[in-house]
């Protein structure tokens, strides 16, 4: 088994507002080395590094868009979002909870901060993660998995070291209730200051780890400070990871697609003439509607 | 070869319609400004001369003017690889009615008069290219006022997804409408009813 290294460790690149109420910085597709390709099957990563909002009467956020050949994983790790989409569906997405879409034929959708918690403002934090679809799957029909913290499965680390919350995927035995399309693991790794962990996925599933508090080091090696991504090559298996203070960090791993992708804004497609249609259908009410 | 990865779009625009290759063009293109604006920047405004034809290489930019009320009137959106000028300032050398604005952070080649001639010195054909050009922009502003006068509002905004895509995907709801020359609430209640002819689940 040959150490998986750290290729590079990406500083979060400046935020921008996705509507009003998402500050994010992108890492997936624009960081350096981050492209779709590369990252495949994770084809964008928004992250809301902590921000605080101050109380608003009407809820800040994104109105209504649609979402077309792909998933959308939102993790809140601090604030609360609602969301509402054109089939009708709709909830609230609370701290420490997991929303999985999968738009795959196509939703139009709107989120939101919770109204109450817009009301009081504070600290707001997450992660939104878009993950390709194959083109068999990209015709399914859309679903939601929303996954509540309390029944995240956790493996407890030895040693006091801290916990790792499996989303997807699998560590140790311990599987994640998260269902995907492709091979994906999704951990969220709460490690306690001087805590290690030790991970395995196979050498050419694409993955990161994203530093979402406190500070850790790599393989003995690579420091990644908070709200920093260190992108692991493709050169081996196994890494460890050690806490140098209190730290939660956010590992993703898959299986590439290898699949032609033509993405513009909100689609994310096989080819340009999909891309066409998807537009075509979107601009002529085939998505549904759903009010502003 | 010397290549100017900045017009990329506009090089390719022309090669792909003009007998001409690369390298004759990026002499040409060289000579041109590329500007960066940042979202919401200004390229022209009212009571100024317009120097230049601007041609979209990434961005979208829109060209309006503002009535007496204070209300915009949006008369082109102009996303990459379109033309957006007022013609009427540049060619007639009177100060602009319009504003031209950037709706996305873009970039911008400032096409003169003397690209213009210096396009037409190296290539005959091109003056008969500009000549389509400018006959289809022509057709288009007919189509539009004739559908702004006795088009149905779905009908003009089923050929403003036509012309433009993405569009509203790109710019908030009201300046659809602005364009279309229909309030919002006219709008929503356009793709409300598409949606419910079409939404099939």
């Amino acid at each position: 088994m040959k150490t998986k290294t750290v290729e590079l460790v990406a500083s979060p690149r400046a935020p921008h507002f996705v509507g009003d109420g998402f500050r994010v910085h992108n890492f997936i597709p624009s960081g350096f080395r981050m492209d779709m390709q590369r990252m495949d099957p994770f084809i964008l990563l928004d992250y809301n590094s902590t921000y605080n909002f101050p109380p608003s009467d009407k809820p800040k956020g994104v109105g209504v868009h649609p979402h077309k050949g792909f998933e959308t994983v939102t993790i809140a790790y601090k604030g609360k979002v609602a969301h509402h989409d054109s089939s009708g569906g709709g909830g609230v997405i609370g701290e420490g909870d997991v929303q999985w879409m999968t738009a795959a034929n196509g939703v139009l959708h709107k989120e939101h901060h919770e109204e109450e918690w817009s009301k009081t403002g504070g600290d707001f934090q997450m992660v939104q993660l878009w993950v390709n679809l194959p083109a068999k799957d990209k015709k399914s029909n859309p679903k939601y998995q929303a996954i509540k913290y309390e029944d995240i499965h956790r493996y407890q680390l030895e040693n006091n070291a801290g916990t790792i919350e499996i989303i997807a995927g699998e560590y140790k035995g311990t599987k994640g209730v998260a269902s995907t399309f492709t091979p994906i693991h999704m951990f969220n790794a709460k490690l306690n200051k001087g805590g290690k962990a030790d991970f395995e996925f196979p050498a050419h599933y694409n993955t990161t780890v994203l530093v979402i508090e406190g500070q850790v080091i790599i393989n003995n090696q690579d420091v990644a400070p908070t709200d920093h991504m260190a992108l692991m090559a493709n050169d081996g298996e196994t890494f460890k990871i050690e806490a140098t203070e209190d730290a939660i960090v956010l590992i993703l791993s898959g299986e590439p697609i290898n699949e032609p992708i033509a993405a513009h804004g909100p689609f994310v497609m096989n080819t340009q003439q999909e891309l066409i249609e998807a537009f075509n259908d979107f601009n002529n009410g085939k998505f549904g509607y759903l009010e502003d | 070869m010397i290549y100017n990865q900045k017009s990329f779009n506009l090089t390719t625009f022309l090669t792909s319609n003009l007998n001409i290759n690369e390298s004759d063009i990026a002499s040409i293109i060289e000579n041109c400004t590329v500007k960066n604006f940042k979202k919401e920047e200004f390229l022209l405004t009212k009571g100024d001369y317009c120097k230049d034809t601007f041609f979209v290489e990434k961005g979208l930019l829109r060209q309006y003017s503002i009535d007496e009320k204070g209300k915009e009137h949006i008369l082109y959106f102009g996303p990459e690889n379109w033309f957006i000028s007022d013609r009427e300032s540049a060619y007639f050398n009177q100060p602009s009615t319009y504003y031209i604005q950037a709706l996305e952070d873009s970039q911008v080649v400032l096409i003169d008069e003397n690209f213009i001639q210096r396009l037409s010195d190296k290539i005959p054909s091109f003056t008969d290219f500009n000549n389509r050009l400018l006959h289809n922009h022509i057709r288009n502003l007919q189509n539009r006022i004739n559908m702004l006068l006795s088009a149905l509002a779905e009908d003009r905004y089923l050929q403003f997804v036509k012309m433009y895509p993405d569009i509203l995907l790109r710019v908030p709801q009201t300046m659809v409408a602005s364009y279309l020359g229909i309030t919002p609430e006219s709008l929503s209640r356009v793709r409300r009813e598409l949606a419910r002819k079409n939404f099939k689940r």
